[in-house]
């Protein structure tokens, strides 16, 4: 518990990272990153790997900075005002926070979907092939096309092909947070950033979202943040476990979930605190 | 506790139910034919009318001196030394404005003698388009003497060829006033040509017209004309001859077109029917004793005959009494088949009697819109004439000063002004209410406007009026006619401005270049971008000020409408200044209705489109502006109704109680912001409290007070009802 109460105190504490995950052929590599919102820190130099095609787990109780950070990655965090950074990420190799980046080019290289289902207000067809439409995609076969794949892809295929003109908000809520991942995947993203993408589902369709994220991953990079251990353990490849801010420990989910380095990441895994 | 509130509620609903019960009573009883009625006063007086209603009222000691003195002792005994006491009277419509100088009279039920009144079955009510109402008996057609008791069909059929030539005359009279407006456009042309030339064309073209014009125009005079105008520039010589051109086709026109109106005008005057009214004229004395004459009977005496003037009438005469009371009656003469001849009798005190003809009054058949026999009628007539009123009330023109007939004219021009209104409104409040809520960064700047743009909604209307009056129509419309110096401004020497130019020119070079510096600055350094955007916009709004000014100073502008001046043409409250005013008034309701529709967008809809990759722009016009259009349509109708029924600025900007053009008409260029117009609100106003007889405009108060409402409560409907719609499409499935 010493590093924790340490963290609280507000002293530097260094992360612990695995080497086979350091080993990997990262695609996002974040360099000490920090994040301020106005004068309150919530990020403390934060460096990781995300591993190419792979999938990584962002854990730790509410409020450590998982969400903050993964919104970092496509630079969500500009939309609020007061917010300002220190450190650099790169996505394969290319600066995401270089003030000569082109924010909307970047956000096209990646896919997110968000806590809740957000469905746009148009038809299911419309809502998958939005990336392309706001590049000027008019080609109607082609469009057709890259629905059709993203759909498959996100296993809503078979449900929504007989209704692809119907509203999306027409769908329930498991289908529509598969159609959100579909319109993520549309635009064949490096990485996809998913915000606890189940913790508005029911068991169910969080089980779908589940075999939908082990499917994918191989094809996509996939950085996730969830609060739920079990599932973390069971989709991802590599977990992260963050504390107050700061990285605590990352390693393979299998270590991490059963021979941590640290004691610290054992009790909260377990539930011990948290 | 729920009874304080519920009481509240109950009185709430009683105060609204009530108003729409007057309103919807008062507006849709108005033109429901009623029947004609004839009685008598305790001053042996004739009263004749419509029935409008039987009223309460206050009998009080200070009016009983209005009474006549027998009505004064049945009012005392009423009164039996109370200071007042409830009573009733009879409203009665008796037209017949040109006689009798009245439309109405009151006539207390203490004062009327006759045990019943009559309802003559053989009354005529005749609407007309001058004069209002005519109520009388048909004595006979001056075209024809129908020996047939029906007249009735004679009359319409006569009714619709008076209306054939009457549209006809109105043909004709829209030709001259064509022919009349492109002269004076020629002259207006002419006029234009001297301002721009700084030359006196006056004298040449006079001279020219009557060279041209003259009888003996020869080769040799026109030639001369032709010579006059040698000196002049090509403009000017083809403005002169468009003139001649103009004054000699409109004065060989005018010839053949008067001619025609003369010959239609005879024509339109020469059917007239002539009425008895119920006013009797001087008393006869006859020696036929009141019992007698009462009775009526075959044959009357020649005494009768000769003292209503039908002497030479051979054949027997029979004679109907319609009793009043004791002493005076009706008395219809019939003989052969004829409309029967009204008389007066009364049974004087001395056992004589009197009999007294109808004041005869001609009215002419095209003056009559509708001929109505209120006492013939039968439910299902009565509701014809309903319907054909109603029907001249939503599509015909005004008569009587807007007294009688249509109101197509202001539904038309409210409708039009409404329209111009949104148009005028709808993009200024939603870019602002999209600058506000998605792009404006927020602080106390922000806060300020913001609750200045909500107490503008609060500020009275009328203020509004006088903004638009000072600014959109003497400011705006003036320089428009006749360019700074008409508006007030004092224009600039030529030097001064051309230098003021030079000086624009290099601020706003200075505004460029700064802007250029802080994008670049501005990717190292955020605080001194932040001071370099603050510098650059201070500098681009000061050139826009310059410009402006720029433009308001100008001593070469001259506006555009010079040559019709000193005649304003936009420098007055027109249909354009109306809708700017009004879009002003409701520009708050529109942008706080467009600011929360925004505000309730989910942001988690702007995130996901951003993470797609998606611009400023691009989210708000695919996701944004979609999702909130149930809301700024809403707010838009609401803005729309709001506009519709407002008066005050009305009276100031615009609105006039009679207009002879409509703002939107097939004539090009059909839309004429300059026009004024007719509004359905400030009608109800002019009517009710500026016309000259505002007794016989109240009905007609409450009937466009009714059709208003129903206008206003359309339009909120038609926004709820698309709410709904729209709002259907945004539903979602909730797990």
């Amino acid at each position: 518990m010493n590093r924790l109460k340490a963290i609280a105190e507000g002293q530097k504490v260094e992360s612990v990272i695995q080497d086979e995950v350091l080993a990997r052929d990262p695609i996002l590599q974040i360099q000490n990153f920090s994040l301020f919102y106005g004068r309150k820190q919530a990020l403390y130099n934060i460096s990781m790997p995300i591993a190419k095609g792979m999938v990584t787990a962002l854990v730790g109780p509410s409020g450590c900075g998982k969400s903050t950070l993964l919104r970092s990655v496509n630079r969500m965090n500009d939309l609020i005002d007061s917010v300002s950074i220190e450190g650099d990420m790169l996505l394969s190799g290319d600066s995401i926070f270089d003030p000569g980046v082109d924010v909307i080019q970047l956000r096209k290289r990646m896919g997110m979907v968000f806590q809740k289902p957000n469905p746009f207000p148009m038809s299911i067809f419309e809502n998958v092939v939005y990336p392309l439409r706001i590049d000027g995609e008019r080609d109607k076969t082609r469009l057709m096309q890259v629905c059709e794949h993203s759909l498959r892809g996100a296993a809503l295929w078979d449900e929504a092909k007989d209704r692809l003109q119907e509203s999306g908000l027409s769908l329930s809520g498991g289908q529509q947070q598969r159609l959100c991942i579909a319109r993520a995947i549309a635009s064949d993203p490096e990485v996809l950033l998913l915000d606890e993408p189940c913790s508005a589902l029911d068991p169910i369709a969080t089980g779908k979202i589940e075999d939908l994220i082990e499917q994918l991953s191989g094809d996509y990079s996939i950085l996730i943040v969830t609060h739920n251990m079990q599932q973390a353990s069971r989709i991802s490849d590599h977990t992260a476990f963050m504390y107050l801010g700061r990285l605590v420990e990352m390693a393979e989910t299998s270590l991490i979930f059963t021979r941590p380095k640290l004691q610290e990441t054992e009790d909260y895994i377990t539930g011990r605190f948290g | 506790m729920v009874w304080l509130t519920g009481g509240m509620f109950v009185v709430a609903c009683l105060m609204i139910l009530s108003l729409l019960a007057l309103v919807l009573y008062q507006g849709l009883s108005t033109l429901w034919p009623r029947p004609f009625l004839l009685l008598s006063t305790s001053s042996d007086e004739l009263i004749a009318g419509e029935l409008q209603s039987r009223q309460n009222y206050r009998l009080s000691r200070q009016n009983l001196r209005e009474l006549d003195p027998a009505s004064q002792v049945q009012a005392e005994q009423l009164l039996n030394g109370a200071a007042q006491v409830n009573a009733k009277r009879m409203y009665l419509r008796t037209g017949n404005y040109e006689v009798t100088n009245r439309h109405f009279v009151f006539v207390p039920d203490l004062s009327i003698t006759s045990k019943k009144p009559i309802e003559p079955e053989n009354v005529w009510l005749l609407e007309r388009r001058e004069w209002g109402n005519l109520y009388g008996f048909p004595k006979s057609l001056s075209w024809t003497d129908a020996r047939e008791t029906d007249v009735v069909p004679l009359v319409r059929d006569a009714m619709r060829d008076a209306a054939r030539v009457s549209s006809a005359l109105e043909h004709q009279k829209n030709l001259l006033e064509r022919t009349d407006r492109r002269l004076a456009d020629s002259r207006i042309a002419v006029r234009q040509v001297e301002l721009n030339e700084k030359i006196d064309l006056q004298a040449v073209a006079e001279q020219a017209i009557q060279d041209s014009l003259a009888p003996s125009a020869d080769v040799s005079s026109v030639a001369a004309g032709s010579k006059a105008l040698d000196g002049l520039s090509v403009g000017a010589r083809r403005a002169i001859e468009r003139l001649i051109e103009e004054t000699k086709a409109s004065s060989e026109l005018q010839i053949t077109i008067n001619e025609e109106i003369a010959k239609l005008e005879a024509e339109r005057n020469a059917r007239s029917v002539v009425m008895q009214l119920p006013i009797p004229e001087a008393a006869h004395p006859i020696s036929v004793p009141w019992s007698e004459l009462v009775q009526g009977g075959e044959s009357a005496s020649d005494e009768l005959k000769n003292a209503v003037g039908l002497g030479d009438v051979s054949d027997t005469i029979e004679i109907h009494t319609k009793p009043l009371q004791d002493r005076q009656a009706i008395l219809e003469l019939r003989w052969q088949s004829q409309p029967p001849l009204m008389l007066w009798g009364t049974a004087n005190a001395d056992g004589t009697t009197s009999v007294s003809r109808l004041r005869e009054h001609t009215v002419l058949i095209a003056d009559i819109v509708r001929l109505v026999e209120p006492n013939r009628l039968s439910l299902i007539g009565k509701a014809g004439v309903y319907a054909s009123r109603w029907g001249e009330f939503l599509f015909g023109q005004p008569r009587e000063a807007g007294v009688e007939g249509g109101f197509f004219p202001a539904i038309w021009g409210t409708i039009v002004m409404t329209l111009v209104m949104s148009l005028a409104v709808m993009p200024f409040g939603v870019l602002a209410a999209l600058y506000m809520r998605e792009y404006a960064k927020g602080g106390w700047l922000l806060s300020i406007i913001r609750i200045s743009i909500n107490n503008l909604a609060g500020v009275p209307s009328i203020v509004y009026g006088v903004f638009g009056l000072s600014f959109f129509c003497y400011t705006i419309g003036g320089f428009i006619d006749g360019g700074p110096v008409k508006a007030g401004f004092n224009p600039w020497p030529s030097t001064v401005w051309f230098s003021a130019v030079a000086a624009l020119a290099v601020l706003g070079l200075i505004a460029f270049v700064i802007s250029i510096l802080g994008n670049q600055a501005g990717q190292r350094d955020s605080s001194m971008r932040r001071w370099i955007g603050f510098l650059s916009g201070l500098l681009w709004l000061s050139c826009l000020v310059g410009i402006a000014l720029l433009v308001v100073k100008s001593p070469f502008f001259h506006g555009f409408y010079e040559a019709q001046l000193p005649n304003p043409t936009f420098g007055k409250g027109c249909l354009l200044w109306a809708a700017c005013t009004l879009a002003l008034l409701t520009l708050p309701v529109v942008i706080v209705a467009t600011e929360e529709a925004l505000a309730a967008v989910p942001n988690s809809l702007r995130e996901g489109s951003y993470a797609c990759g998606a611009g400023k722009w691009q989210t708000i016009h695919r996701i944004v502006l979609p999702y909130a259009r149930p809301g700024i349509i809403t707010g838009f109708i609401l803005a729309m109704a709001r506009g519709a029924g407002e008066v005050a600025p009305m009276m100031l900007v615009g609105a006039i109680p009679l207009a002879t053009e409509l703002p939107l008409d097939f004539e090009f260029p059909f839309l004429h912001g300059s026009r004024s117009f007719m509004h359905l609100g400030f009608q109800i106003y002019s009517l009710g409290f500026q016309s000259q007889n505002s007794e016989a405009a109240k009905p007609m108060v409450f009937t466009a007070t009714l059709l208003l409402l129903t206008i206003v409560t359309l339009l909120n409907q038609t926004a709820i009802w698309l709410r709904a719609r729209l709002r259907k499409r945004f539903q979602t499935s909730q797990f």
